[in-house]
């Protein structure tokens, strides 16, 4: 009997080396793969079971918050829609966007600092959950950007310029987060993309909405001053590049004011072609082939090709087109600059965090990030752009007893009408709240964005 | 080192490992435990040293070995149930006291172990009986019809089953394997033994093994048949027997998969999972991320993701069938590796007590019994790891379940007699060979057994 009991021995080794064989195949060699599978969202449940932070807006009315099911808790965003393009989504299927991705950390407790006082709670048998995360979303500017957008494709972005604070995101089409998972296919599928928020991600010629950065470039150059004078033929050829002016007008003499007011594009081409490549370094100061300062999902704004800029564009870039590309976004941060004296703030979306004892485990603190032009030419600018809306094409921008400053942008694309663009910033004087509106294939930005802006900046004024 | 000293020392880290246990789970959880609870694991180690205590007395002579890895097997199962489910941790505690009392019981009345296999056709019905009763009354959960409630407490007679039954088969082979090892006919060219001997043991089989299929019960019968073969092997040498069993499992299981619904199922998981993953593959795909989320060193005990905020655990039977993927989660490969191995071990050791054994009948108890265990641990372990296909059945002290804990130490007492009396036969044949081969042939009863080259040797030089 001594043969057969070593052979079954041995058996029993070939069945237990079998077994660690496996285990390690599971638990070393397939479990990266195991990790990923579709089918696992052990990390999502892990995620959907801890309760999440609140969000609130920056006058603390509730905008996501928890109703706990079963094992669960599922998130719930009281304003649906409005609310989408700050918020973005939280699903147990599909993954996170917006604030819920970026501040992810924060809304779990997961971050060292948070973990650190749950592991006190632990000891001292407090219950835990993710931190409340007030944002800087006002409901009142939020709400008239998004009536004011109305069902247009196109984006909305209000910032306050002193402090780089973000007020107000809009964007169409939109999505209602709170049933997200129902229509996903549908969401992910439809050819407008309504899933990708446009304010930060949707990148368009700025058209004549950018001539204030060019204006700024000339004046901090030293190469023009406001009241430089040009003479206008209706036509200026640029390496070759015919220009024109918007409507095919043709304005005679004027100075540089009359200019940006009446968004003459022939001469606003010279002063591109004067420029040559200053013209690309002060684009980029004012936040172009930069990242957002942001940790939301954006786009950058750029430059064409360094090796494709010649002359003629150049001259195209002087008038935003010539493949220059901006995201709503960067056209208010260059609106907000103007307004701020030349200087940029960070833009940021959290105000403060507070751990669910109730203290402030984290505020949001100004900063400058972008310096492109000295107060002086950023006040000469600004004035201009007052014109605009007083005498110019952005007439329809204009609120009563208010000196608003502004400058419209029709930009020419190759499919579809033109995009309608308006950036601008009010009290002209003490800036309390800087706008970019873009409505895309909408026609003239003075006569579409204009009254959008309009609304508002009369609701950022009032808060 | 006398082997219960040597016991004494192995119990230490058991006795370390269940503290840091414990304590890890308790500072994890202190939101839902309480420090009561972690009296649990020295109430537990205060037991396991009675128990050395009784074996000093009962069977001084035993493997050292045994004993400290079940006490760190179901001092790891312990922890594991107490950080999925405090309430069920208090019960499995109360179970292992019961377990250690029948431990002691077996000790004391089992001995000399040659009195069992007179019992052995009372023994034999005994398990058929136990079948039988669980065929009448038995109640279903998931699927199998295995639990019987006697006076509010519910058991399963099927793990007691088990284990009348190999003292059956291991007394009837001792008796028998001699006449089975010769072949008298022959059929189609293959020499088969006399049906004479051969019959009552098929009879007994087949009809354990029908019962067990009746109940539903992949597992148990898988083990039974398996461990049975391996017995037949034993006692008679002979390849034949496992090669005729073999093929009678491929063609009984083809057959049982085409009859059986259930069958079909657990094999169709087994191919593939993720085929269904919300849903009949659900436990097995849970418990292969689970694993994968253990890693090489676990995320820590108390840390997996193991239970929801209901109570209710993420893989259903996590703490019985499954819980050596909370333990692959927790633990990582590492601790996983090292749990196969105490079972390896265990196996190990058992074997060699039956390799030492004179006696034919203890030799074939120590090595069915083994036998019995080791694939236990095996059909369980490869389910939830898929590597074979699924049978629902405990991981031997480890799992939660009274019935399993209970027949598991009986089972390890039989085995440390068994160790006990093959140790003191071999002292006392060393002590004949010394005082030379007149006294050895009075001591020595039956032939010389294997394993004992050494003395053989060293009689024929005196």
């Amino acid at each position: 009997m001594e043969r057969p009991l070593k052979r079954l021995l041995y058996f029993f080794a070939a069945l237990f080396l079998a077994l660690i064989v496996q285990l390690s195949y599971v638990q070393v060699y397939a479990a990266p793969d195991l990790k990923n599978h579709p089918a696992n969202t052990r990390a999502l449940d892990e995620q959907m079971r801890i309760e999440r932070g609140v969000i609130v807006s920056a006058d603390g009315t509730v905008i996501a918050q928890n109703r706990q099911e079963g094992d669960y808790f599922l998130r719930e965003y009281p304003l649906g829609d409005l609310t989408a393009p700050w918020l973005g989504y939280n699903s147990l299927r599909y993954g996170r966007s917006g604030v819920e991705r970026a501040y992810n950390p924060e809304l779990t407790g997961e971050t060292d600092e948070l973990a650190a006082r749950s592991f006190l709670d632990i000891l001292t048998d407090k219950p835990t959950r993710g931190a409340d995360l007030q944002l800087t979303v006002d409901l009142a500017v939020q709400r008239a950007a998004v009536d004011g957008l109305g069902e247009r494709k196109g984006a909305v972005v209000a910032l306050d310029p002193r402090t780089g604070q973000v007020l107000a995101m809009a964007s169409w089409p939109r999505y209602d987060p709170n049933i997200l998972d129902e229509r996903w296919e549908e969401l992910n599928q439809d050819a407008d993309r309504p899933l990708v928020n446009r304010a930060l991600q949707g990148l368009y010629p700025p058209g004549s909405s950018f001539k204030p950065v060019v204006a700024a470039a000339a004046l901090a150059e030293g190469l023009f001053a406001p009241d430089s004078t040009f003479t206008d033929e209706g036509r200026y050829v640029a390496g070759g590049f015919p220009v024109s002016n918007y409507g095919g007008n043709t304005y005679g003499e004027h100075d540089l004011t009359t200019a940006m007011a009446k968004s003459i594009n022939t001469s606003f081409a010279k002063i591109g072609v004067s420029l040559d490549e200053d013209l690309l370094a002060y684009t980029r100061a004012f936040g172009f082939e930069k990242e957002l300062p942001l940790p939301l999902e954006s786009s950058v704004s750029t430059l064409p090709e360094p090796s494709l800029i010649d002359t003629a564009h150049l001259a195209q870039i002087a008038f935003g087109q010539g493949q220059l590309l901006a995201t709503p976004f960067q056209m208010a941060l260059v609106a907000a600059g103007i307004a701020n004296g030349g200087s940029i703030m960070n833009p940021y979306v959290l105000e403060q965090v507070t751990d669910f004892h109730g203290a402030v485990v984290e505020r949001a603190q100004p900063s400058v990030w972008q310096t492109p032009v000295s107060p002086t030419v950023a006040g000469q600018v600004a004035e201009m752009m007052v014109q605009v809306v007083e005498r110019g094409t952005g007439t329809q921008a204009a609120l009563p007893g208010v000196r608003v400053a502004g400058k419209t942008g029709t930009a020419q694309v190759a499919e579809g009408g033109d995009h309608a663009w308006f950036i601008g910033f009010a009290p002209a004087d003490d800036p309390r709240v800087a706008v970019a509106v873009l409505v895309e294939n909408a026609g003239g930005g003075g006569s579409v964005a204009a009254p959008v802006a309009r609304g508002v900046l009369e609701a950022g004024l009032a808060r | 080192m006398s082997p219960r000293n040597r016991e004494l020392l192995f119990l230490l880290p058991a006795v370390l490992v269940t503290t840091i246990g414990f304590a890890t789970v308790y500072i994890r959880e202190a939101e839902r435990l309480e420090w009561a609870s972690l009296s649990y694991g020295g109430l537990f180690l205060g037991l396991f040293g009675l128990v050395h205590v009784a074996e000093r007395l009962l069977a001084p002579k035993a493997d050292p070995y045994l004993l400290p890895i079940t006490a760190l097997l179901s001092s790891l199962g312990i922890m594991m149930i107490y950080r999925l489910n405090p309430d069920l941790a208090l019960q499995q505690a109360i179970w292992l006291l019961v377990g250690l009392g029948v431990f002691v019981f077996v000790l004391t009345v089992a001995r000399p172990l040659a009195r069992l296999a007179s019992y052995k056709y009372l023994l034999g019905l005994g398990g058929i009986g136990l079948l039988l009763f669980t065929v009448v009354f038995g109640r279903e959960v998931y699927g199998a019809r295995l639990w019987v409630r006697v006076a509010g407490i519910g058991f399963q007679p099927p793990e007691f089953a088990k284990l009348f039954l190999v003292v059956f088969f291991a007394a009837y082979l001792a008796d028998v394997r001699e006449m089975l090892a010769v072949s008298t006919r022959r059929i189609l060219g293959i020499a088969f033994p006399p049906l004479k001997y051969l019959g009552p043991l098929l009879a007994l089989w087949g009809l354990a093994l029908a019962l067990m299929i009746f109940l539903r019960d992949l597992g148990t019968s898988l083990l039974f048949f398996a461990a049975l073969l391996a017995l037949m092997y034993v006692a008679t040498s002979r390849m034949l027997y496992v090669v005729v069993g073999t093929g009678l499992f491929a063609g009984g299981a083809t057959v049982l998969y085409q009859i059986f619904p259930h069958v079909q199922r657990r094999v169709d998981i087994w191919l593939d999972p993720w085929a269904d993953s919300q849903d009949a593959g659900y436990q097995i795909v849970q418990s292969l991320f689970a694993l994968a989320e253990g890693g090489l060193t676990g995320r820590g005990l108390g840390q997996g993701f193991l239970v929801l905020p209901s109570g209710r655990t993420l893989i259903p039977a996590l703490e019985t069938d499954f819980i050596f993927s909370a333990i692959g989660e927790e633990l990582g490969l590492a601790g996983a590796v090292g749990i196969v191995l105490l079972f390896f071990i265990f196996v190990w050791r058992g074997l060699r007590i039956a390799l030492a054994s004179g006696d034919d009948f203890v030799r074939l108890l120590a090595a069915g019994l083994t036998a019995i265990f080791g694939l236990q641990a095996f059909l369980i372990l490869g389910g939830v790891i898929k590597l074979i296909p699924l049978t629902g059945i405990t991981l031997p002290f480890v799992s939660y379940g009274g019935s399993s804990i209970v027949a598991n130490f009986a089972l390890l007492a039989l085995l440390l007699l068994a160790s006990h009396e093959a140790t003191r036969q071999e002292e006392a044949r060393l002590e004949a060979a010394v005082r030379g081969p007149a006294a050895q042939r009075e001591v020595v009863v039956g032939p010389p057994a294997g394993g004992l080259r050494d003395l053989r040797a060293q009689g024929r030089g005196a």
